[in-house]
């Protein structure tokens, strides 16, 4: 692999994860006002509301924790993109696997904590405690998704775990070869991007006793850009690691569109759970469904 | 005379110089000079290090029918250079600012003594070459660190006591071990033990190898021997705790790797079936490793005093290191022997850092902290390392050796190990954060405004581990270096690697490209941060509270009971069964002893002396 498209990749991997995320994020807002008989916002509006919250004239940072914590979650996540093979680019997924992406998407939570933790506000801190608490759960499930998807394909390289996918058509496809899995893993997905009954600790009722408390102008802004990689990397790991990734844009784009889809449409039915319940939910269903899901694997093979 | 005897010498002169010049204020300096000495001394002994050789010390003590003698190997090397490595660092913590404190109350020569006593030890107990060297080693070891521990008041004394029986225990433990060998085999030679294992029964060999295991186990602090550890290593005073915690108990974990794995070998520990067939020592060994992992680390999250969450911690990280050991892929082995280096690393340095926080405020109770990063930079920075370290994420050390577990026990197909591993690798994130947050983080109290940074002999040291964690996260080569020709010596093939990168079959990670590009994307993260116009900065009560008012009279930091949720959950689960199995060990001897007392007390002593004199004498005819 030549420097020069190494390069190229790094540079156009965030780039696209941002464009697609911005869309993701204007799908969510959409879909979730139109079950409420709403228009929706604007196809402009995601992006303007990052530009707006960078362009305000009054920024206020609790110190420089503060703001490392901000560069964190978005270099973070910036750095993750490179590591998540889309069609036509591998960037750095040779250079690591799946368990190390694994590890790289928990940097950003812990720029977010720290960033937090700085502003001395003990709404605040409450408020990671509860998110903390909830990484705790989706990650079981999620972790045993990989393990799963690592015997399934006998690798934890993504790019390879795309091509077997892709040479053996869709019957290879991970939600046809372990579909109890593919349920467990969209579950986690749709508590993973803290999505109701889930959103305990970044609910709108709940600014005032969350992470966001002290959080405006560019910091926000800051948070609004990593919400668009979440949605973005959330969609697309569930798509590489079930749907065969995708050899063109056109084939991949809509995988990944349809999958969020589902957690954006049905979020809408629920309540919310107290941190701790949601917390017992999650390692009652998704981990007992992938735990299931392993066991079919283990005794397939 | 050799560079491995003059090193022996140079820690012998350590412990004299610490005798001698204990009292005075540069004595410290000296100290640490001579342990820069012996690690001079040491790199003078690469090529056994990297090169797989091996020196035989001068050094023999004849007892009947057998010579004693040391043996510089790969493994014994690599475990020297954390030993006089800690020794050094820990040396500088405590030679300025630090050690002037300590003696206003305490001795600073037994400190000194202490520590270059238990360097001195390691180093015999690393380098034996025969079961009753190791012997000798492990009791020295064991006593010098009791040294250590004892020294802190009353509450280091009960702690202290407490670790007795427990090593008391696993040194009987080991004798028994060793009796066994040498009654089948007469002989305590390392190269004898394999042959004598092949005429050994089943039973004969399950209680060979566990009473080796529970031996080693102790040290470890492997559940269900881990109860003594957290008080002994948080009373110690700051240097010798920082020490303890770095590598005191993975002499364990060398035993381990010396004893079970290159000479017992997996053959026999995953051969041997059990009473029930399915279970091989292998099985028991890697379930105590994993129990060792959850249990440490959620007790760990329960904890408010720092020095308890850290000693708890390095109970959870010692289970990582067995786990890799046992699990007989060659590539957790390897990533359990780096997570030796990395672990004394960052434990290290974690420990350094709540100790000059104690120095400064006088406390390292959680709820009773908070707010110091404005104060206390650099020691922030530290820690903050070296939490990522402890939590194993990406670009600190501990990321790649518990990548390197992970990776062994998915390939091996252990995929509860794996599991266990990652969940508690999952609780370390949260009390990993629990301790940034309630020390550094959140609001400073008013008592603390005019705490300062530690002073420069305690931060050199904590930022020196601070560049080890980063330099060998980011290239992992150098400590694989070091690791394959012990891996060698253990007879286990070690991994492809290079200076950043570690392949393996089922893909490959390369630490050069992955830091590196985390370090653009925080440079990126950072250019839009700071293109967007400057922020004002605002006092830390100057901030939303729903309609409260934050005033200096009501202040408040969110750190009692920090995960109020998972613990209404988790908190049924925690019930001191270990406690209880403790205590009723404990009550049980003391009922045995009072019942034989009260026999040999009270009845006829000479008749009973009489009868074992006889007996004994009958057995000598008869043999």
């Amino acid at each position: 692999m030549h420097w020069q498209t190494v390069l190229f990749d790094v540079v156009v991997m965030p780039l696209v994860a941002f464009i697609v995320g911005l869309l993701l994020v204007l799908m969510m807002r959409r879909t979730r006002a139109r079950l409420e008989r709403r228009i929706g916002p604007p196809f402009f509006q995601p992006l303007y509301d990052i530009l707006k919250l960078y362009a305000k004239e009054i920024q206020i940072s609790h110190g420089f924790i503060h703001d490392l914590g901000i560069i964190m979650v978005v270099g973070g996540y910036i750095t993750v993109e490179m590591f998540l093979p889309v069609p036509g680019m591998v960037g750095l997924a040779e250079k690591g696997d799946l368990i190390a992406l694994v590890y790289l998407m928990m940097v950003p939570s812990l720029g977010m904590a720290l960033g937090v933790g700085q502003c001395a506000n003990p709404n605040g801190s409450i408020g990671i405690s509860r998110a903390l608490i909830s990484m705790l759960g989706y990650d079981i499930p999620f972790v045993l998704v990989v393990v799963a998807a690592a015997a399934m394909y006998g690798t934890t390289s993504l790019p390879e775990i795309i091509a077997i996918q892709q040479q053996g058509g869709v019957g290879s496809w991970g939600i046809a070869s372990m579909p109890v899995m593919a349920l467990a893993g969209i579950i986690t997905t749709h508590v993973m991007l803290a999505k109701e009954p889930f959103e305990t600790y970044i609910a709108p009722a709940e600014i005032a006793t969350g992470p966001m408390v002290e959080m405006g102008g560019k910091f926000m802004g800051g948070l609004f850009v990593v919400q668009t990689f979440q949605v973005y990397t959330a969609g697309v790991l569930f798509t590489t690691l079930f749907l065969g990734g995708g050899i063109t844009w056109f084939d991949f784009l809509p995988k990944v569109f349809a999958v969020l889809f589902l957690p954006f449409a049905i979020t809408i039915l629920f309540p919310r759970y107290k941190a701790g319940e949601g917390l017992l939910w999650v390692w009652k269903w998704p981990t007992g469904i992938a735990l299931l899901g392993l066991a079919l694997i283990f005794t397939q093979r | 005379m050799n560079a491995f005897d003059q090193l022996l010498v140079l820690a012998a002169v350590t412990v004299l110089a610490g005798l001698f010049t204990g009292r005075q204020a540069w004595g410290g300096w000296l100290a640490t000079l001579l342990y820069a000495g012996q690690l001079v001394l040491l790199s003078g002994m690469a090529a056994v290090g990297y090169d797989g050789a091996s020196i035989s010390s001068g050094l023999a003590i004849s007892v009947p029918g057998f010579v004693l003698h040391w043996e510089m190997t790969p493994l014994s090397w690599f475990f020297a250079l954390l030993t006089v490595g800690a020794g050094l660092l820990c040396s500088c913590y405590a030679a300025g600012e630090w050690g002037r404190r300590h003696a206003e109350s305490h001795s600073l020569r037994l400190l000194r003594v202490t520590l270059a006593l238990n360097v001195a030890s390691m180093l015999l107990l690393v380098t034996s070459a025969d079961l009753l060297g190791l012997f000798i080693g492990w009791e020295l070891v064991s006593w010098a660190s009791l040294l250590l521990m004892i020294q802190n008041g009353p509450a280091a004394v009960r702690a202290a006591l407490r670790y007795l029986p427990y090593a008391m225990a696993g040194a009987m433990a080991l004798l028994g071990a060793i009796a066994l060998v040498y009654v089948h085999g007469g002989t305590l030679g390392f190269d004898g033990l394999r042959a004598q294992l092949a005429g050994m029964g089943t039973l004969e060999l399950w209680t060979l190898l566990m009473l080796l295991f529970a031996g080693f186990a102790v040290k470890m602090a492997a559940v269900p021997f881990h109860l003594w550890q957290p008080q002994a290593y948080s009373e110690a005073p700051g240097a010798g705790a920082a020490f303890l915690g770095a590598i005191s108990s993975r002499m364990g974990l060398f035993a381990m790797a010396l004893v079970l794995v290159k000479l017992v070998g997996f053959e026999y520990l995953a051969g041997v079936s059990g009473p029930q067939a399915w279970v091989t020592p292998q099985d028991v060994m890697l379930l105590a490793s994993a129990a060792t992992v959850i249990i440490g680390a959620y007790v760990a999250l329960r904890q408010d005093d720092a020095r308890l969450l850290l000693a708890w911690s390095g109970i959870s990280q010692g289970g990582y290191m067995m786990l890799g050991l046992f699990s007989g892929a060659p590539l957790a082995l390897a990533g359990g022997l780096s997570h030796v280096f990395s672990y004394a690393t960052y434990e290290a340095g974690l420990f350094m850092v709540v100790f000059a926080v104690i120095h400064r405020t006088g406390t390292a109770d959680m709820n009773r902290l908070g707010g110091l990063v404005t104060r206390m930079p650099l020691s922030f920075l530290v820690l903050l390392m070296g939490i990522i370290g402890l939590a194993g994420l990406p670009p600190i050390n501990g990321f790649v050796s518990k990548w390197m577990i992970y990776r062994g026990l998915l390939d091996e197909g252990m995929v509860f190990y794996f599991m266990v591993a990652v969940i508690g690798t999952l609780g370390s994130v949260l009390y990993c954060y629990k301790l940034i947050h309630n020390i550094f983080l959140g609001q400073l109290r008013l008592e603390h405004e005019a705490v300062r940074e530690a002073p420069w002999s305690m931060t050199v040291p904590m930022l020196i581990l601070g560049a080890l964690m980063f330099a060998t996260g980011y290239m992992p080569g150098i400590v694989l270096d070091w690791v394959t020709p012990v891996m060698a010596y253990l007879g286990v093939q070690p991994p492809e690697y290079t200076l950043g990168a570690i392949m393996t079959a089922g893909a490959d990670l390369d630490m050069l490209w992955l830091v590196s590009f985390m370090l653009v994307g925080f440079g990126i993260g950072a250019v839009i941060f700071y293109s967007a116009g400057r922020a004002q900065r605002v006092h830390q009560l100057d901030n939303y509270a729903g309609g409260h008012f934050l005033t200096a009279d009501t202040r408040y930091q969110y750190s009692y009971n920090f995960y109020p949720a998972l613990n209404r959950l988790i908190g049924p689960l925690y019930r001191n069964s270990f406690q209880w199995l403790e205590s009723g060990v404990l009550s049980l001897m003391n009922f045995i002893s009072a019942g034989a007392q009260g026999i040999y007390r009270s009845v006829h002593p000479s008749l009973y002396l009489l009868a074992a004199v006889v007996l004994v004498s009958l057995f000598w005819g008869v043999a």
